[in-house]
């Protein structure tokens, strides 16, 4: 009996006791410790331009909704969504590109970054991501303002839960010291991805002429508020050497699968994702359009075509920015599929994301010349960049010959002999043309903050928040309140959380 | 190691005591009820010298004793008999004790006790009160019937999850519900799939899988410390349910009965919507086409004046008010349940088999809920110790159309409740969902707001589950003090889901296809050693020792894509290869434990118990991973220790003491990496995580304490049991939100402290017993006061919870009670006045607490009278004390909808308050632009106090004497009811919503959106017994 007993005892402290194996049991059999740092390379690559789960997130929020129409690039009858037209506020559009970057492209970032710092055999790997980083700071510091940077992403690594908000000058300080030394750090006898490098394809040269553009970009951004460290900065940039062809435009290469995460994630919003382009959202607006028929610009029959496909030049047509439903009814075209919107090819999944072109990097230049903060031909640098505007529309389907671009040019002469803020109207207008026809509104938004150019004629639609002004920034999420205080020493800094305030380079 | 060490001793303790044997005569006999029924496991003991037997199935026993010795005959609930042999055959019966002081409940681990006994509050609740007045998942109708047991429905369909909460929530983001044990078996009770902010159905949860008709009882065990044997699933309480098994001497029988109920909207018309202007915008009706899709939903046209006005189709139709917009859409829901049980007994076995067939069809239109049960529960005796217990259960249920919640995508519910005043939604049924191609019209300006026919009739979602829930348990009694249990049982079910947004969605315009499946298993193996002796003549010793084993896996499995490529057919293989995803996930969790109890009696009224518990866990790192959980209980039942006045028929007092706890879910302690496809031939791979991991994790704990009287007074008319309790949950494991700049959403903390207080109280009072009328009246009440009192570090709240109106949230605050509603207040001055801005907009203030969305008092008031056959029962229950946030009234300013949007349409308004300078504000602004502003930006109007009274359950029921009937029929007895639920809101202070609207089971409550309507059901139920 006790023999029977003693046994059942021994099952029992058995089955309390097996516990050997637990640390295998919680280990998850379906994601990886760990995986090779191209593969972040590359995941993080296409981050910068939308998540994978949704890749037309923030660029149908910030960059549709809010740039282009702000811009008046694009403008919709649909005033309750595309706030921008009109300048109203509606919390997650506004907070898109801020909610959707951090989590995604910064995170990943930052944590390449922390890996790759590991080895000095993956030191290309760490300045690629060093300079995506800088580009994903700047769109999002020019949206907002101050925002978390140097203690951001780092929730794992160092347990940050709460990021302070940098002050923008420290930021822009910072990123362009990321930017020089990301760009020394390459190293031809280290490890090189290629297949996995969406931009250059393991070029290391392109690389560091992309950063140089990048960092002149920054440089110039600070011209009004910091005019000595943007000279220093502007100077060191295009003595290192900054993009030489349109080869060394910064643009993620993107294919056609119909996959989100392959697709790039302007077409995903305007085409096969949204359809918002066809379903008559968002089109054209009539200041982008008639602005490129006084130019007789050649990229007009590129970009843009009717609901039914007709790009005849003539029958192109903007909508009014600031026009809704009833304001629409009363002008003398009434129907929306007669007004042009972005041109199927356009939207085709496989275009290139655009970042940066040669040819505003060009512009950046002829502008820096003209401050004597470089040496040069304004004049030719001008119109490289200028031709280049014009051809780079073939990366998006345009079959736009060299003659084009010369016609055009003589169409549109640099004002050699004239002001400077004739000179500005012409570089930031040219500027402004090709950031709007390969959809970089956010950059495009950010030059026509600082210049003021080209000129703008507000709307000023009831309930407006700015008092009939275009937007000088986004607001901050409103989730950012209640988990992050940081938040309100940047919105104290700011003197207030409006689509009015002015940032520190904003002056 | 000590633990174990002190729980071997407890082991090895009951195995010293030396068994003695006496030989004389063997006899033999057969314990009976009053009835003339079988009674097995009373125990035959000789007296004196605690020795003896229990009886088998047939309620037969036989013994060795000496003539002229003392046979003692004892079971629970019963009086004891004694009998001096004088015979070899013994026949008993045994009498019932006289009022319910003994009555006997489940408790842990499924033991039976004498209630006297317990230091803790256990409640039961008899099948019957959830059988009658049904509820398609049954944790529906236990709202009101048990202190301190907070029910809260979703507003997600009948095939919808419930919130089941006792005394209040323990922990901040881990589970806060109680363990389902059914028949000894822990079972599933997740929520499948919920919504959350960006919309979502309701999958459902685990216990709608129970069959009414089949539960004999309902034990709810209050807290920790009557669960504290679970042990770290044990925190939260339990709720153990014991199914029907069958009879023994009855032959076979047959019960069948047969439920119908109609339901239709509890709220079937928007009592504060304004119904004066209509679609429109600045004052203007649509003139266009263009103009009719673009304002569709909002109300700021002019006056509606009947004259004509264009809509989305181009139709010109009359400009008034369409009040029945509710009533036109949604149908009559309606549900029949049938169901048969055969019981049976053999000379060794005692079965019951049971079916059950249940379909619903939901007010929501095309949507369908069909359940099927069954269940066999087979008791057989082989030999004359070995006993084995066999449980089976097979649930297969299917739901069409399970209606997507909060945002607006698919979401009917939304474009009900925004339609515009001047139309009729019946305008955008048949043929006008469709365009020229077969796709969606567009018939308002946003994509995202689905025509709510297109959302029932051509969205498509359905799921199918195959659950089995089983258990075999053998038991052999070693001796007439001593036996060995075993228990091997298997909860399993195979869910799949499909999801089809169909070719032509306006938002979606090729569609897209989801579907999903999920193996769950989980398997609980027990050994369990049980002592039961009687040390002197006093002094009695109920103990068992046993060890359990849980392993828990989830296998998901999903498919899906965007983008079909051929219009209007829907598989997986008709979706764009690239646009196909696909996962695999395996999870699983095991749980190791050892478990001890003893309890002490002394003369059959003062009980102490002391019971412990092991657990280690594969979820948390070696180190971590053990911890060890006690209780402490007593019990005195002073009316039997002490001579009592004669009013006090019956007094006892209990206080009890335990820890339990929790641990944490698979793979939360490392970083991990997703590989996400490739690009360019290139691979890809992310961060998987968006928690912060965290590898030094230790289990939470959760202490109880709790103090309790219970009394019967004046011949026992009154009862009541009052029970005040603490629990304080240290260590918990919180998942916090935190800044997304961080890169994460959310961080795993393991430093949250809650503390719960509260009190409960169960009064009964038979108000007349005469011999053919009685009244009943039984009233519950419960207070829970919850506070946060840490978080992590200096972290002061924490956000759990996001409205999609994006002004307001659920937080937790450290010095406020649990789940508190957040929202933007309005920009005031030092004297709280409004301040506006220079163009006359109020402006955005402060993040403020509202209160908590979890209501501190709940009661129940149910009303039973008799006469001669015929029944009656109302219920009323309530809460009191919760708020809620309203994004459908807030989104009702900006659309226009809401009464108080009248005030300044006609030539503006000038808000009450001063403007930044502190001066009187006089700027006048457009009432469109003002409401639209506020909607969008401010929380404050749109909080309500969520308190309400509702008139439950009406019953009235007729048992139709069998006399009646002649003698020929074959009857044993017919009953009929009529039902009722939730037939009124008696009082709310929620304007068009009811104050129960939560569109989630999740931690965070008291936020509503565009959720399901209430309901209300009338039925008939029809019980036969053969």
């Amino acid at each position: 009996m006790k023999h029977k007993i003693l046994i059942l005892l021994g099952l029992v402290m058995l089955m309390g006791s097996c516990t050997k194996d637990f640390e295998k049991v919680n280990i998850n059999p379906n994601a990886p410790a760990a995986v090779p740092l191209n593969y972040l390379l590359s995941q993080s690559t296409l981050l910068l331009a939308g998540s994978a789960g949704d890749p037309g997130y923030k660029s149908w929020r910030a960059n549709f909704i809010y740039a282009a129409c702000m811009m008046q690039q694009m403008a919709s009858v649909e005033v309750n969504f595309y706030r921008g037209t009109v300048y109203t506020f509606q919390g997650d559009l506004s907070a898109a590109y801020f909610e959707s970057s951090y989590p995604n492209s910064i995170k990943n970032l930052v944590n390449l970054i922390d890996l790759a710092g590991k080895d000095p055999k993956d030191v290309n790997i760490k300045s690629m991501a060093r300079i995506l980083r800088v580009i994903e700071s700047t769109f999002l510091t020019d949206i907002y303002g101050d925002i978390p940077y140097s203690e951001a992403g780092r929730g794992f690594i160092d347990l940050n839960f709460s990021p302070a908000y940098d002050a923008q000058q420290a930021i822009y300080m910072d990123m362009l010291k990321e930017l020089e030394e990301a760009s020394k750090a390459f190293n031809p006898s280290a490890s090189k991805p290629t297949t996995a490098d969406f931009i250059f394809g393991g070029d290391l040269d392109k690389w560091k002429r992309a950063a140089n553009s990048l960092m002149l970009r920054l440089a110039m951004r600070m011209q009004k508020v910091d005019p000595t460290n943007a000279q220093v900065w502007a100077k060191k940039a295009i003595d290192a050497g900054t993009m030489n062809s349109m080869d060394d435009t910064f643009a993620i290469k993107m294919d056609n699968t119909g996959a989100g995460n392959n697709s790039n994630a302007n077409s995903w919003n305007l085409g096969a994702g949204r359809n918002i382009a066809s379903g008559n959202n968002i089109q054209w607006a009539k200041t982008f359009i008639d602005m490129m028929k006084t130019r007789k610009d050649p990229r007009l029959t590129v970009i843009a075509a009717l609901k039914n496909g007709d790009r005849t030049l003539e029958k192109q047509r903007g909508i009014p920015s600031g026009t809704d439903a009833t304001i629409l009814s009363t002008l003398a075209e009434k129907s929306l599929d007669n007004y042009s919107r972005a041109a199927p090819n356009m939207y085709a999944l496989n275009n290139p994301y655009t970042i940066m072109t040669y040819s505003e990097s060009q512009f950046l230049k002829t502008e820096a010349i003209e401050r004597g903060w470089a040496t040069g031909d304004a004049k030719a640098v001008f119109a490289a960049g200028q031709k280049a505007a014009i051809m780079q529309l073939n990366a998006y389907g345009g079959t736009l010959q060299d003659a084009d671009a010369v016609a055009y040019g003589t169409a549109n002469p640099y004002p050699a002999a004239g002001t400077m803020d004739e000179k500005m109207s012409a570089i930031q207008t040219e500027s402004w043309l090709v950031n709007g026809a390969v959809m970089n509104h956010i950059e495009a938004w950010s030059d026509w903050r600082r210049t003021g150019f080209p000129k703008l004629i507000p709307v000023n639609y009831p309930g407006n928040e700015t008092n009939g002004q275009i937007p000088r920034r986004l607001r901050y999420p409103q989730s950012e309140k209640g988990v992050n205080q940081n938040i309100d020493a940047a919105i104290a800094r700011l003197g207030g959380d409006t689509f009015m305030n002015k940032m520190w380079w904003d002056k | 190691m000590k633990k174990t060490l002190l729980l071997s001793a407890i082991l090895l303790f009951g195995l010293f005591t030396p068994f003695l044997y006496a030989q004389e005569m063997t006899v033999t006999g057969k314990v009976v009820d009053e009835s003339g029924s079988a009674l097995p496991g009373v125990n035959v003991v000789i007296k004196g010298i605690n020795q003896g037997t229990s009886t088998n199935v047939e309620g037969q026993y036989s013994i060795e004793i000496a003539k002229g010795k003392v046979l003692v005959y004892s079971f629970i609930g019963y009086n004891s008999q004694e009998v001096t042999v004088n015979a070899s055959v013994l026949n008993v019966s045994l009498e019932p004790e006289a009022t319910a002081l003994n009555e006997v409940v489940v408790t842990a681990l499924g033991i039976k006790k004498e209630k006297k006994s317990l230091g803790y509050s256990v409640s039961e609740v008899k099948g019957e009160e959830l059988s009658v007045a049904r509820t398609p998942n049954m944790a529906n109708s236990l709202q009101g019937k048990v202190a301190g047991l907070n029910i809260t429905g979703t507003a997600s369909g009948p095939a919808g999850s419930t919130r089941i909460t006792l005394r209040g929530n323990g922990s901040i983001s881990g589970n806060n519900q109680p363990l389902i044990v059914v028949d000894g078996i822990p079972i599933n009770n997740d929520n499948l799939g919920q919504a959350g902010m960006w919309g979502g159905a309701d999958q459902g949860d685990g216990i709608s899988s129970l069959n009414p008709d089949e539960i004999e009882t309902m034990s709810v065990l209050k807290g920790a410390t009557a669960a504290a044997l679970y042990g770290s699933r044990a925190s939260n309480g339990a709720i153990l349910v014991t199914t029907k098994g069958g009879k023994s001497g009855r032959g076979i029988g047959l019960e069948v009965s047969s439920n119908f109920l109609a339901e239709n909207l509890l709220i079937n018309e928007f009592k504060d919507y304004q119904y004066e202007y209509g679609p429109g915008d600045k004052g203007n009706k649509p003139t266009t086409v263009k103009e009719a899709v673009t304002f569709a939903n909002y109300n700021w046209g002019p006056k509606l004046d009947g004259s004509g006005v264009i809509q989305f189709d181009g139709v010109t139709r009359p400009y008034t008010a369409q009040k029945d917009n509710l009533k036109k859409f949604y149908q009559t829901g309606t549900t029949f349940t049938n169901s048969a049980a055969f019981t049976g007994a053999s000379e060794t076995t005692t079965f019951r088999f049971s079916m059950n067939n249940m379909d619903n069809h939901g007010v929501m239109p095309n949507s369908r809920l069909h359940r099927n049960n069954f269940a066999l529960n087979v008791n057989s005796n082989l030999g004359k110790k070995l006993t084995i217990v066999t449980n089976m259960k097979y649930v297969y249920e299917k739901v069409k159309n399970r209606p997507r919640l909060s945002d607006s995508p698919g979401n009917a519910n939304y474009s009900l409740y925004t339609l515009g005043s001047a139309m009729n939604v019946e305008d955008l049924s048949g043929a006008n969902k469709y365009d020229d191609n077969g796709y969606e019209k567009l018939w308002n300006d946003n994509i995202y707001v689905t025509n709510p026919y297109y959302a029932a009739y051509d969205f498509q979602n359905n799921s199918q589950k195959n659950r089995v829930i089983g258990s075999i348990e053998p038991k052999y009694q070693v001796n007439d003090w001593l036996f060995v249990k075993g228990r091997i049982g298997m909860d399993y079910f195979n869910y799949r889901y499909r999801a089809i947004e169909p070719y032509g969605t306006a938002y979606k315009v090729r569609g897209s296809y989801s579907s999903n499946a999920r193996e769950f298993m989980e398997r609980n193996t027990d050994l369990i050693l049980g002592i039961n002796k009687n040390l002197t003549d006093k002094i009695g010793l109920n103990m068992i020792l046993g060890g359990n084993q849980m392993r828990n896996v989830n296998r998901l499995t999903n498919i899906g894509g965007g983008n079909y490529n051929i219009p209007f057919f829907y598989d997986i293989s008709n979706i764009d290869p690239a646009a196909r995803t696909s996962s695999e996930a395996y999870i699983e969790k095991r749980i190791n434990s050892l478990y001890g109890s003893a309890e002490f009696s002394w003369n059959g009224y003062l009980y102490v118990t002391a019971t412990g518990r092991n657990d280690w866990f594969s979820t948390l790192a070696k180190g971590n991973n053990s911890i060890f959980y006690p209780s402490f209980g007593a019990s005195l039942v002073v009316s039997e220790a002490l001579q009592m006045p004669n009013a006090v028929n019956y007094l006892k007092v209990r206080s009890s003491w335990a820890q339990a706890g929790g641990a944490t879910d698979p793979y939360k302690l490392s970083l991990n990496y997703a590989l996400s496809g490739a690009h360019l031939s290139a691979p890809l791979a992310q961060i998987n995580n968006s928690e912060v991991p965290n590898a030094l994790l230790q289990p939470l704990t959760s202490t109880t304490f709790e103090a309790g009287v219970e009394t019967r007074l004046f011949n026992n008319k009154l009862y009541a049991d009052i029970a005040f309790y603490t629990r304080k949950t240290t260590k918990d494991i919180v998942s916090a939100t935190i800044s997304s700049t961080s890169g994460y959403g959310s961080a795993l903390f393991n430093v949250g402290e809650i503390s719960n207080k509260g009190i409960e109280v169960l009064l009964n009072y038979e108000v007349l017993s005469q011999k053919s009328l009685t009244w009943n009246a039984s009233f519950n009440m419960a207070y829970n006061k919850s506070e946060v009192v840490n978080l992590y570090n200096d972290l002061q709240t924490l956000r759990v919870d996001e409205n999609r109106t994006r002004t307001a949230y659920v937080h937790q605050d450290v010095g406020l009670p649990y789940s508190q509603v957040k929202g933007f207040d309005y920009k005031r001055d030092t004297q709280g006045r409004i301040v506006f801005d220079a163009q006359g907009y109020p402006i955005q203030g402060n993040l403020i607490s509202f209160g908590s969305g979890v209501s501190p008092w709940t009661l129940g008031f149910t009303n039973s009278f008799r006469y001669k056959g015929v029944g009656f029962s109302f219920l009323i229950d309530g809460k009191f004390g919760g708020k809620i946030f309203s994004g459908t009234n807030a989104l009702g300013y900006r659309f226009g909808n809401n009464i108080e949007t009248l005030v300044g349409r006609e030539g503006g308004i000038v808000g009450d308050g001063v403007n930044e300078k502190g001066e009187k504000n006089t700027v006048k602004v457009a009432a469109q632009d003002y409401y639209t502003r506020i909607a969008s930006n401010i929380a404050t109007p749109f909080v309500y106090s969520a308190d309400f009274l509702k008139l439950r359950q009406v019953i009235i029921d007729y048992s139709i004497p069998t006399k009646f009937l002649g003698s020929k029929q074959p009857f044993r007895a017919i009953s009929l009811s009529l039902v009722a639920r939730n037939l009124a809101i008696l009082m709310k202070h929620t304007p068009n919503i009811d104050p129960e609207s939560t569109y989630n089971n999740s931690n965070a409550q008291g936020l509503e959106f565009y959720s399901a309507p209430p309901t209300r059901s009338v039925g008939v139920n029809l019980n036969l017994k053969f």
